[in-house]
């Protein structure tokens, strides 16, 4: 029988639930301990059983989410190096419609980027390079708590760069005729 | 007994129509329920087929609308079904009626757009994979999503495809008109935005052509514009011509420096070096145009760098050093002099941080000459009422303003943008414009009240012509060139013109929240360094002339090395081999505004900040950290090692500076008048005038501009159009 312990990191409380579990179980072999009952066993090493009603009764819920009541920050856990998390500086922001296309379809969701740092010309091709392992990250959001909360979770700085939105104006094929010259279309 | 009145308030036409109306009490009209797609939209009566579409999120295709200019509705790209209407319809140019239902994407839309892409590509050149436009291309794109998979199209008689000859319109815009597909969007922005009705089309049919007629250039500061209205490869850009395709390059957003607009770009840039500028859409500020300027001066931050720290030897050659012994020289320098024997000049491209750094720096060591290029007067409230330099009314405002004066202002080349906007208003909502100044040609019509200074004190006091017109306006505004600030009367200007803004507020008893004065800034930094508590114009040193003079990107000329004290040392940081460099004893090389992420207040006071594109050039830094740098080799420390703490002390000295994106207001407009009082010069009797009057003292202005080669292409290209009998 073995018990897998999970080091963690003091001050995660999300994790400190480490997992320890009877193998045997784990594995489904009962040939050994067949004189044995194995629901005592069970009882001896495992967490205790529950009846199906005691389940039912739950006042937890279980809808597929976890929520966690203080703010996470994962950037303990991701692997993400420490000056990639503390100097880094996040900009969101909502692109706007390309100069020289009339598609809007890149206009509808959330950017998040991070700042730029050195790239240099690369002698063996002439191409850019770059030390920076952040600086081909973009990522698209729905809107913009979405990509606050993934900057807040991963421990970076960010800035908000709001929409700035306007009114249609209401336009008319008329007016190209209209008696007002200034609107009148001169050239043809 | 309390309705009557209340009803008589109510103008006429909403009082008719709220009785016509069942429930709408308020007057307003009633809005027009139609379905896209079956999704039901509640819009105005009068709106488009198309912008109802885009009410919803149906994005129609089209080739000849365009969203700030007027609709033609020739290019028939966006037709789509009505249902219940025989034919289908144009959706630009078609208002929406009650209960219609509008098929975007049923058959017989699909075969209608299948049927135009056929005939737009039946006279289209098979050229996508050497046209400039490939991967930025409407047609290319709208082919892919709405055209036929297969042609019909076959040249039987091998007569080759529709073919037109190409028109030079100068040395910006290149032109392939067999491209083209006729959907005057160059045309209508020409005459309705740039206000040059230079273009339009020849012929009909199969002949027909759009061009100037005759060889012509196309003589307008917004001309880039065009390039990126034509939604086929047919006008392209001059100078980026076979340079990049789209998906091979970065874009970075930023903030445009070449006049005090701030208008928001796009940077594209590609292996460190910057391929093009492009507008990045801004609605209160540049919309979605671009001077040309801004657009194409960019090849200008390749030339005349400064690479390397320099430092004049013995012979008095500047030799290039390494950062170590510059710094150490220029501290050294600094160290020598007393406090007061310190100065410094910044010029128009300095950033928020440079200055602030700057600032600290020399004001540890005891020196408080720290002063802008550009003059501002100091006399009666001078600077430190925020509202005497900002263009308090926003560039978005004037489009609610009815009367507008322009004082020794030639607002068509000091902010090209300004004047889109003037234009704008004076085409939809008949604004009428006045200016006092020389006679130039904005674009529009407006009345010359004359150029002598007796015009500004006849309007001050009431007693000129048009202080009738400008006393009965309902949202007036006043505009004072900083030009015309910059003579030695220029405090008597300011002071005149705050008391006709003050007349004209009183006049027309506007609230608070309307503002009547203006001053329309020249240089991007200015704003930022008036926050900041930089001294306007050279005066101080003049008087008191230093032993150190540091120069931040100071190329203006303002000061030359006969106005100072033969010992003199000279310290120049900056971009730009420019004037500032050449008198320098040592040279500190900065970065450009597409090298650093940096905060630039325009002359509405709206904090932006630009973001890095690319590398400063060789061993440039930044400024900031330069500064940081010196700092700490003569000995002052500054608190700040990122940018971050560089910021909150920005921050600290002026909030609004790092509030970006939002326009932090100024007040005091009476307090000020009074101030003026005291203002003691008398009036020059020389006329107000403006420095640039004609298309070709435009382009090149300032260090960037002055090292390209774009814009004095541009220059002689204009000159030469001036001897040309078009």
């Amino acid at each position: 029988m073995a018990s897998v312990i999970v080091n963690v990191r003091p001050g995660l409380k999300l994790f400190q639930s480490v997992l320890t579990c009877s193998s045997r179980r784990a594995f489904g072999s009962t040939s050994v301990l067949m004189n044995e009952d194995p629901l005592k066993l069970a009882q001896l090493k495992d967490a205790p059983l529950k009846s199906l009603d005691d389940l039912l009764s739950s006042s937890e819920k279980n809808d597929g989410l976890i929520t966690v009541e203080n703010k996470v920050d994962i950037s303990i856990l991701t692997g993400v190096p420490q000056e990639h998390i503390t100097t880094r500086h996040v900009r969101i922001w909502k692109p706007v419609k390309h100069a020289m296309q009339s598609g809007t379809n890149n206009t509808h969701k959330w950017k998040m980027e991070f700042e730029s740092r050195e790239r240099w010309e690369n002698p063996l091709m002439g191409w850019a390079s770059s030390g920076d392992p952040l600086s081909n990250m973009q990522l698209s959001f729905g809107n913009k708590e979405e990509a606050i909360a993934f900057c807040e979770k991963n421990g970076w700085d960010y800035s908000v760069n709001e929409v700035v939105e306007k009114q249609p104006r209401p336009k008319s094929y008329g007016i190209n005729f209209s008696w007002n010259k200034k609107t009148r279309t001169s050239t043809k | 007994m309390l309705r009557l009145p209340f009803l008589r308030s109510i103008p006429q036409v909403t009082r008719v129509a709220s009785l016509g109306a069942r429930t709408n009490s308020t007057g307003a009209p009633e809005k027009v329920e139609v379905f896209i797609d079956g999704q039901p939209v509640l819009v105005d009566p009068g709106t488009t087929v198309l912008q109802a579409a885009a009410m919803v999120g149906v994005e129609i295709p089209r080739f000849c609308y365009h969203e700030r200019l007027s609709v033609a509705g020739n290019c028939r790209m966006c037709l789509v079904e009505v249902e219940k209407s025989a034919k289908p319809v144009a959706a630009c140019a078609m208002p929406v009626m009650k209960g219609w239902r509008i098929k975007t994407n049923s058959d017989l839309t699909r075969k209608a757009r299948e049927g135009v892409m056929e005939f737009l590509l039946v006279n289209h050149p098979l050229d996508c994979p050497i046209c400039d436009q490939g991967g930025e291309c409407d047609l290319q794109d709208q082919s892919m999503a709405f055209g036929s998979d297969r042609s019909r199209f076959t040249d039987i008689a091998f007569s080759g495809k529709r073919a037109v000859e190409d028109k030079n319109v100068g040395p910006l815009i290149k032109t392939i008109m067999t491209r083209c597909i006729h959907c005057t969007r160059c045309i209508r922005f020409a005459s309705e935005v740039a206000g040059v009705d230079d273009l339009g089309t020849t012929g009909r049919g199969g002949d027909m052509q759009v061009g100037t007629y005759v060889e012509k250039m196309f003589l307008s500061e917004l001309s880039g514009n065009v390039i990126d209205l034509c939604p086929v490869g047919a006008l392209t850009s001059k100078p980026y011509a076979f340079m990049a395709r789209p998906w091979e390059t970065r874009k970075t957003d930023s903030i445009d420096v070449m006049d005090a607009v701030g208008s928001n770009i796009f940077v594209t840039h590609r292996t460190g070096e910057v391929l093009r500028v492009l507008p990045r859409t801004h609605e209160d500020i540049n919309e979605e145009w671009l001077s040309d300027k801004s657009r194409f001066a960019c090849d200008g931050l390749k030339r005349q760098r400064l690479v390397s720290p320099m430092v004049r030897d013995s012979t008095g050659k500047l030799v290039m050093v390494e950062w170590e012994d510059a710094l150490v020289a220029v501290a050294r320098a600094l160290q020598s002099a007393k406090g007061d024997e310190l100065a410094a000049i910044v010029g128009g491209f300095a950033d928020a941080e440079a200055l602030v750094a700057l600032k600290d720096m020399l004001n540890q060591l005891g020196s408080e000459s720290l002063c802008t290029e550009e003059v501002f007067p100091m006399d009666g409230a001078g600077t430190d009422l925020r509202s005497n330099y900002l263009l308090n009314s926003t560039i978005a405002g004037v489009e609610e303003a009815d009367v507008v004066l322009l004082i020794g202002t030639n607002t068509r080349f000091e902010a090209p943008l300004f004047n889109a906007r003037l234009r704008k208003s004076w085409i939809n909502n008949d604004l009428r414009v006045a200016t006092v100044g020389p006679d130039v040609d904005l674009t529009y019509e407006t009345e010359n009240l004359g150029d002598s200074m007796q015009v500004l004190q006849d309007l001050a006091e009431g007693r000129h012509a048009f202080s009738k017109v400008l006393n009965g306006a309902k949202r007036p505004i006043i505009v004072v060139g900083s030009g015309a600030l910059q003579r030695e009367d220029g405090a008597t200007v300011l002071q005149l013109t705050q008391r006709i803004a003050q007349n004209a507020r009183v006049a027309a008893n506007v609230g608070h929240d309307w503002r009547v004065l203006n001053v329309l800034q020249r240089v991007a930094s200015q704003v930022a360094a008036l926050d900041l508590g930089y001294k306007a114009g050279i005066e101080a040193i003049r008087a008191n002339p230093p032993k150190v003079l540091f120069l931040l990107g100071a190329d203006e000329g303002v000061i030359s090395r006969e106005d100072l004290p033969k010992d003199c040392f000279v310290i120049y940081q900056g971009h730009h081999g420019d004037r500032g460099a050449s008198m320098a004893d040592a040279v500190l090389p900065g970065a450009a505004y597409t090298e650093k992420q940096a905060t630039y207040v325009n002359m509405e006071g709206r904090a932006q900040q630009t973001y890095t594109a690319i590398t400063p050039p060789g061993l440039a830094r930044e400024d900031w950290k330069i500064l940081r740098a010196l700092g700490e080799v003569v000995g002052v420390k500054l608190p700040y090692d990122t940018l971050t703490q560089l910021r909150a002390r920005l921050t600290e000295v002026s909030p609004n500076l790092t509030r970006y994106g939002d326009v932090e207001s100024a007040n005091y407009f009476a307090q000020a008048v009074e101030l003026a009082k005291l203002v003691k010069a008398q009036p020059n009797s020389a006329p107000l005038d403006v420095r640039q009057k004609t298309l070709e003292d435009f382009y090149i202005t300032d260090s960037i501009s002055r090292a390209s080669p774009t814009m004095a292409k541009c220059v002689q290209a204009v000159k030469k159009q001036r001897q040309s009998k078009y």
